[in-house]
């Protein structure tokens, strides 16, 4: 009943979803937001500052904050953190040496008290790469078995093919409307 | 409960609900609140807590929002300026935006954003928008280089903006042409070696030139001001530019007026055809004499450019008179400037008009106009000859007024006359003597005393009136009562018989009575001379004046020849050059074109620069202008007169003076040979009987190298300078137990080039705890490097056991030499010539000296005073040092009135050396 109730308000326009796109630099967060957006890959330079777009899926408009990752601009994402619904943290597969780093700047975030009933998606991006990690490889090194008490599931993915990411949105939608 | 609750935030207030606001996610919410975070930020009420929020409203679609966060951003990017990278990925967004208004709007603000993080994120966007397919962001982007010059020269010329800038100068759009020339004269302005960076040649003069008729009148100005700075190559190219630049005179925008008229003075500097020069000439009148119709404040401004381009070039405006007649309703300012311009034009042709417009103004209300009215007849009447009677009178009719300032000025001015026209209107004196009690001011009774003086033989009883003044001497100002000292003293020599007692009075006054030096300095000075050879006192004191000539106000001619250049700025209405008021600036110092080779004619305009320079009064605008003025007070004619032979001549005074001298100086020789005097309390001997001393000041030796460093060898050294020759006085002890010998020694390159003038000679064998002094002479033609600290010296002794190495510090002070002796306008010009950057600043504490001593102290090492004043009871003592080298290094030491804090400023083109010449004085001082 919730559920159909809440469907019923997102059709007549209920309020935006709220969502961080996070991620170490040349993660790929950029290009998914665009893939997300225009359904097309754009030609992305290193985010200096933060993309903001809209993005709707299913009749749910998402508000996509996507904050560049570069070491310089991690400690500015603490700005954003008030009123985040959802968190979509995405890995480069590939980049092996960076994982730990990729885990300790995730645990951190999810510690932070703001973001504590946010949902969290972790994207692990650039499967198509040679060499990437698969799905669990990346779930064990970046620790998720820790995470509780929170709402989560990780998805592989490749913006530049598309894939993938369909599931995540799918999830993302689902989990955001029955938590109304 | 404590007091801690009251610094615990409540989460309430005014910041707190923005921030919420802020943060909505309705849009109409949002934007209302950015407009309130705005007006709050224009009231001044610090809103840089909300900075992340405002940021976040960033990326909108809505126009309106973007430019206010914008202007949040310009405001507040510098007090945040890591958080403000936040910002860089929507500026670079926003110079893609299909709407060229945004592309310019982000491209201008991000120019304005003074944060070093991000100008190098700014680059990439900018070269896009200089190529940008809109003129109004290519415009708007070319100013941004401009900008961004200020903030990082080195990134604009490692990213060859200039080039797209330069590149600019020939684009379609006239707006981007002017664009880019001004910002690339603002880049050639503040560009640090003055030279401009980026040279204008024919062909983008040429664009230029097809812009100027096209674009808006302020494109016009940026335009003009360009060429302006731009050398012709020939005279034809002066000719054609000249030519197409002309219509702009008609503009109705002063400015460009003004601009258009700076060009065309400068050019005609260049050409050497005298009718095209002629034809310029008539053109120019008519725009000049349409701007005094304008509001008195664009009057006023181009009457300041109208002053300078008379002096310049009288010709263009000398049929013009009538404009600058003075009008009831004019504002004053705008009247005392027409006068000064009336003066300027006054000639033969015209006089008669202008005298009685000046007779007219003497009769109004405004007392400064009045007094500048009155004067202005007075410079008429040595202006124009032919004019001096007419004037006399018009002033005679003006004392009969019985006004009380009209008649001190005009007693000032007719003492002028008198210097101009000697012996030709002394039938007035009658009537000035009249006014005798009605002078109160000083100027106007210095002239009086001093007409009395002057012509004191024919004024029956100038013994009783100079001695009615007398009366209050102690009371006068100084320059009343220097002139009431040489006017008595002229009435002495002119009527001895009479006046012996009234001359002996004033000379105790002045010598005695006085705190001034000046007039003590004169008093005795009259009083030797009167004692020792009253012949050659009548030569000196009542020698023949040179005459004065007409134009003392003119303005320095390269003063003038800089103002030309800046004519239709707010140099050419201050009358002053850019560098005196403009913070910051150092760039090269505009002058005039010189004439270009081949051509010496001298049909050219009469007061065309140089040559044409009489009596110029130093212009005081900077800070050692008035230095050189020291001895401007009126007519003292004290002239170095040749010790005449004591004897045999009429003692006029007879025993009376010596007397006199006795009580006064204390000396009881009856007639001493002047030279040797002792002076009161060695007033002079200070200054004559400066025994030359050959040895600096001695630093104490220091140890250079210990004997567990040197083997054995113990090192103590200093550096001295004794009759213009360095030496390196070294104390070499053994402290080994063997004996030593085969001592040498040799430099490492160094800063100034010092080797060893002679080997080494230390006495061999150096037994076991024996210690000698070496005296090493030193020259400074070796080679030369750059060392750190500047004065370090590398050194190398060897012996028989090894070769040492040790460094010595030589003391600046040994390098100063014996001719740094500065010419005082050398001085002055090398003085304005360093960039103020070049100065630095230092604090000497605890001093136990006066002006005087330092003076004694540094000039015994080669630290020559080339000028002192008082300014507010502070000594400035301004002193030269010349470096072996050839540096030359200027220093201020300011001394406050029996304080101890002492401050030196030093001042080189090598500003390297100010801390070395820093502890020099430290180290002489306190020696």
């Amino acid at each position: 009943m919730g559920g159909l109730f809440s469907y019923l308000k997102s059709l007549i326009g209920g309020r935006e979803m709220r969502i961080l796109m996070l991620g170490l630099d040349n993660a790929g967060k950029t290009t998914i937001l665009y893939r997300l957006q225009v359904g097309e890959v754009v030609t992305t330079i290193p985010t200096i500052g933060f993309n903001v777009e809209q993005v709707t899926y299913k009749n749910l408009t998402f508000q996509v904050w996507d904050l560049g990752g570069q070491t310089s601009i991690r400690p500015y994402w603490r700005c954003y953190y008030a009123n985040t619904d959802a968190i979509i943290y995405v890995v480069d597969s590939a980049d092996r040496d960076r994982l730990p780093t990729s885990k300790q700047e995730l645990v951190s975030m999810l510690n932070e008290d703001e973001l504590k009933n946010s949902i969290l998606v972790v994207l692990a991006n650039k499967q198509d790469m040679e060499g990437a990690l698969t799905v669990t490889e990346i779930h064990q090194a970046l620790g998720l078995d820790q995470i509780k008490n929170r709402t989560f599931q990780i998805f592989k993915t490749s913006a530049l093919k598309g894939e993938g990411l369909e599931p995540a949105m799918q999830f993302l939608s689902d989990a955001l409307t029955k938590r109304k | 409960m404590t007091d801690a609750k009251y610094f615990t935030t409540t989460k309430k207030g005014e910041i707190f609900e923005l921030k919420s606001e802020l943060n909505s996610d309705k849009k109409e919410k949002k934007r209302e609140a950015v407009k309130k975070v705005i007006a709050s930020m224009t009231v001044g009420k610090d809103v840089s807590a909300l900075f992340p929020d405002v940021v976040n409203c960033m990326q909108t679609d809505n126009l309106e929002l973007k430019k206010l966060v914008y202007l949040y951003l310009m405001n507040y990017a510098k007090s945040q300026p890591d958080m403000a990278i936040m910002a860089v990925n929507t500026f670079v967004k926003d110079c893609e935006d299909p709407n060229p208004l945004i592309r310019a709007l982000a491209v201008r603000t991000m120019g304005c954003i003074r944060v070093d993080k991000i100008t190098e994120y700014l680059c990439e966007p900018l070269r896009k928008c200089l190529k940008d397919e809109d003129p109004y962001v290519r415009k708007t982007a070319a100013v941004c280089v401009a900008k961004l010059y200020d903030i990082n020269a080195q990134l604009v010329e490692d990213q060859g903006f200039l080039d797209q800038l330069k590149d600019l100068l020939s684009d379609s759009n006239p707006m981007v042409v002017a664009n880019a020339v001004a910002a690339l004269s603002e880049i050639n302005d503040s560009s640090p070696s003055g030279a401009p960076l980026v040279e204008m040649n024919a062909a983008t003069i040429n664009k230029l030139l097809t812009a100027l008729n096209e674009c808006t009148e302020w494109g016009q100005i940026f335009i003009l001001d360009s060429l302006s700075n731009y050398n012709p190559k020939d005279e034809r190219e002066a000719q054609s530019i000249c030519e197409r630049i002309t219509p702009r005179l008609a503009h109705a925008n002063a400015a460009v007026v003004l601009s258009a008229v700076k060009v065309l003075m400068k050019y005609m500097e260049i050409i050497t055809d005298q009718e095209f020069v002629s034809v310029l000439t008539r053109k120019l009148a008519p725009p000049l004499v349409t701007l005094l119709s304008s509001e008195p404040e664009v009057q006023y401004v181009a009457l300041r450019n109208i002053n300078l381009i008379v002096q310049k070039r009288p010709d263009i405006l000398k049929h013009e008179m009538k404009v600058f007649f003075v009008k009831y309703n004019d504002p004053i300012y705008v009247k005392l400037e027409k006068l000064d311009i009336m003066i300027r034009l006054a000639s033969q042709a015209n006089i008669a008009q202008v005298l009685s417009e000046l007779k007219e103004y003497a009769t109004e209300v405004d007392v400064d106009f009045v007094r500048k009215a009155v004067r202005a007849i007075g410079r008429c009447a040595i202006k124009v000859e032919q004019s001096a009677e007419r004037c006399v009178a018009t002033l005679l009719d003006l004392i009969q007024t019985k006004v009380n300032y009209v008649v001190q000025e005009a007693i000032v001015v007719i003492k002028d006359i008198f210097r101009k026209y000697p012996n030709k209107y002394e039938s007035i004196i009658s009537t000035l003597c009249e006014n005798l009690d009605t002078l109160d001011e000083p100027e106007a009774r210095a002239s009086m005393i001093w007409i009395i003086g002057e012509y004191a033989e024919r004024i029956d009883n100038a013994d009783e009136l100079l001695e009615s003044f007398l009366e209050g001497f102690a009371d006068e100002n100084s320059q009343v009562q220097l002139q009431l000292l040489t006017a008595i003293v002229k009435l002495f020599l002119k009527r001895p018989a009479d006046t012996q007692e009234l001359v002996q009075q004033v000379l105790s006054l002045a010598t005695q009575d006085s705190d001034n030096p000046d007039l003590r300095d004169r008093g005795f000075i009259y009083w030797r001379l009167l004692s020792t050879d009253p012949a050659a006192a009548k030569e000196v004191v009542l020698a023949e004046k040179p005459l004065i000539s007409e134009e003392t106000d003119l303005l320095e001619p390269t003063l003038l020849d800089e103002l030309i250049c800046h004519i239709a700025s707010l140099a050419s209405v201050y009358h002053k050059p850019p560098s005196a008021f403009v913070e910051g600036r150092s760039g090269l110092r505009k002058a005039l074109p010189a004439k270009l080779a081949g051509e010496t004619t001298t049909s050219e305009a009469p007061s065309s620069s140089s040559s044409s320079a009489p009596q110029v009064i130093p212009s005081q605008d900077s800070l050692i202008g008035d230095l050189l003025s020291m001895d401007i007070n009126p007519p003292a004619v004290i002239q170095p007169a040749q010790p005449a032979p004591f004897g045999g001549g009429v003692d006029l005074l007879g025993g009376g003076l010596d007397a006199l001298l006795d009580v006064g100086v204390g000396n009881t020789a009856t007639a001493p040979p002047p030279a040797q005097a002792p002076m009161g309390g060695g007033l002079l001997g200070d200054i004559f009987g400066l025994a030359p001393s050959t040895t600096t000041y001695v630093a104490p030796k220091t140890l250079w190298l210990p004997a567990v460093k040197g083997k054995g060898l113990e090192i103590s050294g200093t550096f001295i300078r004794k009759n213009g020759q360095i030496s390196m006085e070294m104390t070499l002890t053994n402290r080994a137990m063997q004996a030593m010998s085969g001592f040498a020694i040799q430099f490492n390159k160094n800063s100034f080039g010092v080797i060893p003038a002679q080997p080494l000679q230390v006495p061999s064998p150096l037994t076991p705890n024996q210690s000698c002094d070496v005296s090493l002479l030193l020259n400074t033609s070796g080679p030369v490097q750059k060392m750190d600290p500047l004065n370090n010296l590398q050194v190398a002794i060897k012996n028989n056991i090894d070769v040492l190495y040790f460094a010595a510090l030589i003391p600046l002070h040994v390098y100063f030499t014996e001719d740094g002796q500065m010419d005082k306008r050398i001085f002055l010009s090398t003085w304005k010539e360093i960039p103020t950057q070049n100065e630095v600043q230092y604090n000497l504490s605890n001093m136990t000296h006066n002006s005087d001593t330092v003076v004694q102290k540094m000039q015994q090492n080669n630290v020559f005073t080339i000028a002192k004043r008082n300014v507010e009871g502070q000594d400035m003592l301004y002193q030269s040092i010349k470096l072996t080298n050839n540096v030359w290094v200027l220093t201020e030491i300011k001394i406050p009135p029996g304080g101890s804090l002492f401050t030196l400023s030093v001042k080189s083109v090598t500003v390297d050396v100010a801390p070395g010449v820093y502890q020099a004085y430290e180290n002489i001082l306190r020696s």
